[in-house]
């Protein structure tokens, strides 16, 4: 082929593909401001096409996949609290191929996620991290209209589209049979056309998010609930108790201060806001509709080694019914398996080499050999101190407010058995078999007493 | 030009031959389970989790079910080569419509502690020799079979080119882009939760789709687990 030609083929092509990307993008923000509820967005008309098909069984089927895999959660309760919300949420909006469903999912990661067949899913990490039920409505109202714009198709689309490219592309590279500076040339565009191709699905997929959030915005209002709930849902997922938030070019959503300042800078300036005592109660009703699940949320996340979410969640808690045994032991819980940790990081830890380095670590080391490695420190040995004062007292408190409670002796036993204390333990162990003989972990707890006594010998 | 489209032809031939027949098995034993201090004799199967994605030109596809049904096969491999080695599997107690919530959620729970311990097991294999790993004794929260000394813990991924992304990678040699078949099987003590034997056996052919040639990676996978006695 004339290599003249040849370069003029690859440039249209690239030329070509790339120039569709903002379109497709501007296109999207265009629509975010002319709808504002979920009703309307559904007369927009989408043609399913047979990929879109294909994608929607894929789906459907995951959807079953999360119930059979025990990663949905069901409580009654909240289950009729979050249709209660959603169906606020969609009012009667009803489109071709979705089934609304809103559900919670066993993650104590805070997140949540729509399945372009209806299925909402928030995780039981972020209904813990939620104050009340209008940042809830606003997650929801977020979800919806990822669900009534088609985002999934069309990334879906938009990505099919963009790795055919990629393949084109990185065909023509391979084969340039130009040589010269116009190969070069030829060469740089084809290297760096695949990776600008890449960066523009997280580009599509953050102006997707944009859109959701501000369609979220004007829907969840449209239903009732108080517009501030969305910023104030952001505000909240700031939390970083885990020191996981970092900074990427590659982010497919925006970052989250942003997102509080645009959603915050769209409220109409008479739209509803909450008095301090209606906040107040609003918070109230919702923890307590949270109640089992934030209990639920501490084991998840103990069992991720999540723990300072744990304790954070304990907290709130305790905080909303003082006095109850329950919420106390998952407290306990919660500080026992904090270990060497501190409850809260320090801004020195949050910073981002600071996580980064975390987070390698984490990837590297297993939980044990973290715990011994901190507990070589005077810091760790600080923290190991007083969380086990701390988780203690908790389930202590908790056995006087119910002595019946056997997973507070269960964890005493444990805690004791951690500090060297073996006939303690022991006897812990052997309360919290009398009271639960038939419990899950009945037998593992036998295990451990036999151990104990062996080790006593 | 000749020579250079004979280096490609011989390119492509090993690529061809290394498409067919490359398997790579890796196995290592905890030295407790080596030096004889814990037999297995009988274990019990979790629920397999191995994802295939169909690779076209256009970009990968999720294959929901035919995920599901490469997970029961891989399942039944794991069952014969176990059975070959006179370690007996006891009945399957995870099936999700005799499972109660409270079971599933406790499966869930224990799969998703293995999910979070395996890419240090991939990375680091050769320290489960130096008992390096282990998921606890909350594997007991399971309560399976009494007599069962090990849970099998199955997890893999595998990739199926469809034609045109065949063409592409034949056409783009040098990205390497290959179909593959990963799988890894975690042997833990039913009781501490140590983790004795990890394998992570590969192919390049297509034993997706080909049983005996599935069960025959997984039996060489499992070569180094002694037998029951």
């Amino acid at each position: 082929m004339n290599p003249k030609r040849f370069s003029q083929i690859l440039l249209l092509v690239v030329s070509l593909v790339l120039s569709s990307l903002p379109a497709n993008v501007w296109a999207a923000s265009v629509k975010a401001q002319q709808t504002s509820t979920v009703a309307q967005v559904a007369q927009e008309k989408f043609e399913f096409g047979q990929v879109d098909r294909d994608l929607l069984s894929e789906i459907n089927l995951l959807d079953d996949r999360f119930e059979k895999e025990g990663v949905v959660y069901h409580d009654p309760r909240l289950d009729a609290y979050l249709t209660r919300v959603g169906t606020a949420i969609v009012a009667d909006t009803k489109l071709e191929n979705v089934e609304w469903k809103f559900r919670a999912l066993r993650d104590p990661v805070p997140n949540a996620f729509a399945l372009p067949n209806g299925s909402i899913y928030i995780n039981t990490g972020l209904l813990a991290l939620l104050d009340d039920e209008n940042q809830l409505a606003a997650v929801v109202a977020h979800e919806v209209s990822h669900v009534a714009q088609r985002h999934t198709y069309l990334r879906n689309r938009s990505v099919r589209k963009k790795m055919l490219a990629i393949n084109i592309i990185n065909t023509i590279g391979t084969w340039n049979p130009v040589t010269g500076t116009a190969g070069i040339a030829i060469n740089l565009i084809a290297t760096i056309s695949p990776l600008m191709l890449a960066l523009s699905v997280f580009g599509y997929s953050r102006e997707q998010e944009k859109e959701a959030d501000l369609e979220g915005l004007k829907t969840a209002a449209a239903a009732g609930f108080v517009p501030d709930g969305m910023p104030n849902s952001f505000k909240a997922m700031q939390k970083d108790i885990e020191g996981e938030q970092l900074s990427s070019f590659y982010s497919d959503h925006p970052k989250l201060q942003e997102r509080v300042n645009y959603t915050s800078s769209s409220i109409p300036a008479d739209a509803r806001k909450l008095t301090d005592d209606e906040a107040k109660l609003a918070r109230n009703d919702y923890l307590a509709v949270m109640e089992a699940v934030d209990r639920h949320n501490i084991e998840l996340a103990i069992n991720e080694a999540r723990f300072r979410s744990a304790v954070f969640v304990g907290e709130k808690l305790v905080n909303l019914h003082p006095e109850s045994s329950e919420n106390i032991f998952y407290l306990a819980e919660s500080y026992r398996t904090l270990g060497p940790r501190n409850a809260e990081l320090t801004s020195k830890q949050l910073t981002s080499g600071a996580k980064k380095k975390a987070a390698k670590t984490r990837s590297k080391r297993t939980l044990e050999e973290l715990d011994a490695e901190l507990l070589k420190t005077p810091e760790g040995q600080e923290a190991w101190k007083s969380n086990s004062e701390h988780a203690e007292k908790l389930f202590v408190r908790a056995l006087e407010l119910n002595r019946l409670n056997a997973r507070a002796h269960r964890g005493l036993g444990m805690l004791y058995e951690r500090l060297g204390r073996k006939e303690d333990a022991a006897s812990k162990y052997a309360a919290y078999i009398e009271l639960a003989p038939n419990a899950i972990d009945t037998e593992r707890i036998r295990r451990r007493l036999a151990v104990l006594k062996e080790s006593m010998r | 030009m000749r020579s250079s489209l004979r280096v490609v032809f011989i390119i492509l031939c090993c690529m061809f031959a290394h498409y067919h027949t490359a398997d790579v098995n890796a196995q290592y034993v905890n030295a407790k389970l080596k030096e004889k201090k814990v037999t297995i004799r009988s274990a019990a199967i979790l629920p397999a989790k191995v994802e295939i994605t169909k690779e076209s030109a256009k970009g990968s596809e999720m294959m929901v079910a035919e995920s599901a049904d490469i997970s029961v096969k891989v399942t039944e491999a794991v069952n014969q080569a176990l059975q070959q080695k006179k370690i007996s599997v006891v009945a399957n107690s995870f099936e999700p419509t005799a499972m109660d919530e409270s079971r599933k959620y406790t499966l869930a729970d224990i799969q998703s502690r293995y999910d979070a311990l395996l890419p240090k097991l991939v990375d680091k294999s050769k320290d489960v020799k130096k008992a390096r790993f282990t998921l606890g004794d909350e594997v007991m929260l399971l309560n399976v079979h009494k007599d069962a000394d090990v849970l099998i813990f199955i997890r893999g991924q595998g990739r199926v080119f469809t034609k045109g992304k065949t063409a592409f990678a034949i056409v783009n040699i040098f990205s390497l882009d290959l179909p593959f078949t990963m799988i890894t099987v975690g042997v833990v003590d039913a009781r501490s939760g140590e983790v004795l034997a990890f394998t992570k056996p590969m192919s390049m052919s297509n034993v997706l789709k080909d049983p005996k040639a599935l069960t025959k990676m997984i039996e060489k996978s499992l070569k180094k687990l002694p037998a029951a006695a």
